[in-house]
């Protein structure tokens, strides 16, 4: 069992940003997409003498946490708190941060077919992102980072954003270079050193969008992503079961782990992956106000030189219900098809030596499935009667059904994700 | 031959889209200004999970790194 490391503060960082903000009051150019951000009205004192009034400070302070829980029926649970702050100055400067932690508890069929015990993992990931657009055109750095015992993970990224015709449509482009480091550890917690053993990715990634008014009552968001990847992802504790070619033909869909380990040849090599990836999507975001809801949809397709496709579509109807609450239905729907060195079962020829395929996987995510979920949420607006919105408390929760068309050991995964926020701005 | 036509259509999806709109003015958009219009409404374990569960998932932000499932 690999062990569980205790939390490392990379909150302190996110916090010290937090209090180098000082208090204040204003409203939002968040909340007011048609207004640039330093368009507040002027919120100087009316009997302030001309020459010595003091500069009201503008800034609004957010922050929020959130408790969300996820379980499934293969044996996989996880916890995942995490905080966001932020400031937003009027001056048109922003400042997020965020810090989340990811408590992993498997012992999944994929975990029990190798012969480990349950093992739990704690994931550490935070992100600091600045940006400064104090009129049509703002630019923006971001900076992350994850670590967890065998993996981390750092990055940077820039953004930039231009408004054009009067804020009714914007452009952006951004840029972001990251680096993984994945090591391994033991069953007993001991992990190898990555100067031992290690595997890097290097990632970078492209997008470019816009942003659009399409009407009184929509705004719509097309955003083209690519992303190139270099490196051996393939995971050091993935082992693939190999058969003959004879038995490789009999083997059916959601084989058990005892007819597996049975007809399987003995040799089980370690996952490999192709060293290269480029991955291309096209995403977009509707939402349009009907009366008094919101609906939010979204489209993405995907492609990539793996031969993976996909299609995901998400939408919600956000409903008010009087100035304290919003409620709203989700749907989510996920098919793919499967990387083309997928196989339900990997041949490895006899002779003298093992003859393996260049590429084999078992990560049942590279393989075809589709995903269809659904769930509800809720947000109570809890701040005072003038400005309810200021607090607000959401809890969410939604319902997985995967169908894995052509896997070992699964044919399906029900999982339940739920999601406990606070929010408020100071 | 299908992966150049899946991209060409992509390209045509995002072309296609980002023509076409009406110029409305900036007093004329108190409903575009309604929180729910582009408030986030999924926190980062939701944005976790679909990385993890969808093999597509990634490249949608610059700022990931890592999904914890080594």
């Amino acid at each position: 069992m690999r062990s569980v490391r205790s939390f490392r503060s990379l909150g302190v960082a996110a916090l010290a940003v937090f209090s180098l903000s000082s208090p204040a009051s204003a409203s939002s150019g968040a909340d007011a997409p048609d207004r640039t951000a330093n368009e507040h009205a002027d919120t100087a004192p009316k009997d302030a003498a001309p020459g010595k009034a003091t500069p009201k400070d503008t800034a609004v302070e957010r922050a929020s946490f959130e408790m969300a829980g996820y379980q499934d029926n293969d044996a996989v649970t996880v916890f995942t708190p995490s905080i966001a702050l932020g400031i937003d100055n009027a001056s048109g400067a922003t400042l997020r941060a965020t810090y989340l932690v990811d408590i992993v508890s498997a012992a999944s069929v994929d975990i029990v077919s190798t012969a480990s015990p349950r093992w739990q993992e704690v994931r550490q990931a935070g992100s600091v992102y600045g940006e400064y657009k104090p009129r049509d055109f703002g630019v923006g750095v971001g900076a992350s980072l994850s670590r967890e015992p065998d993996y981390l993970s750092y990055g940077a990224y820039a953004t930039v954003r231009k408004d054009f015709s009067e804020k009714n449509w914007s452009l952006f482009f951004g840029y972001g270079l990251s680096h993984d480091t994945a090591g391994r550890c033991g069953a007993d917690g001991a992990c190898t050193p990555f100067s031992v053993f290690s595997r890097n990715l290097l990632r970078e990634s492209f997008n470019l969008g816009v942003d659009l008014v399409v009407d009184r009552q929509s705004l719509l968001t097309v955003t083209g992503d690519l992303v190139v990847e270099d490196g051996d992802q393939s995971k050091p504790y993935r082992y693939v079961p190999m058969f003959t070619p004879e038995k490789a033909a009999l083997v059916k869909k959601g084989e058990s782990i005892k007819d597996v380990n049975d007809n399987r040849s003995p040799e089980r090599p370690l996952e490999q992956l192709p060293l290269t990836r480029r991955r291309f999507a096209v995403t977009a975001r509707y939402a349009r106000r009907i009366g008094n809801s919101t609906l939010r949809a979204s489209q993405r397709v995907y492609d990539d030189t793996w031969g993976l496709i996909a299609s995901s579509t998400d939408a919600r109807i956000v409903f008010d219900v009087g100035k304290r609450f919003a409620v709203w239905p989700h749907l989510r729907f996920n098919v793919q098809r499967a990387v083309n060195f997928w196989k339900l079962a990997y041949v490895s020829r006899g002779g003298t030596g093992w003859d393996l395929p260049e590429y084999r996987t078992g990560d049942r995510e590279l393989g075809p499935l589709w995903t269809a979920g659904g769930g509800f949420g809720v947000k109570w607006y809890i701040g005072g009667a003038a400005d309810p919105e200021r607090f607000a408390v959401q809890l969410s929760g939604d319902a997985m059904y995967t169908s894995f068309l052509d896997d070992l050991y699964l044919t399906s995964r029900i999982a339940g994700l739920g999601a406990l926020g606070v929010e408020g701005a100071f | 031959m299908k992966r150049t036509l899946s991209r060409f259509v992509m390209l045509a999806l995002f072309t296609s889209v980002t023509s076409g709109c009406a110029h409305v003015a900036a007093y004329d958009r108190a409903k575009l200004a309604h929180p729910m219009m582009t408030t986030e409404l999924e926190g980062p374990a939701a944005g976790h999970v679909l990385a993890v569960q969808e093999g597509a998932t990634g490249g949608g932000s610059l700022a990931e790194s890592g999904c914890g499932c080594n």
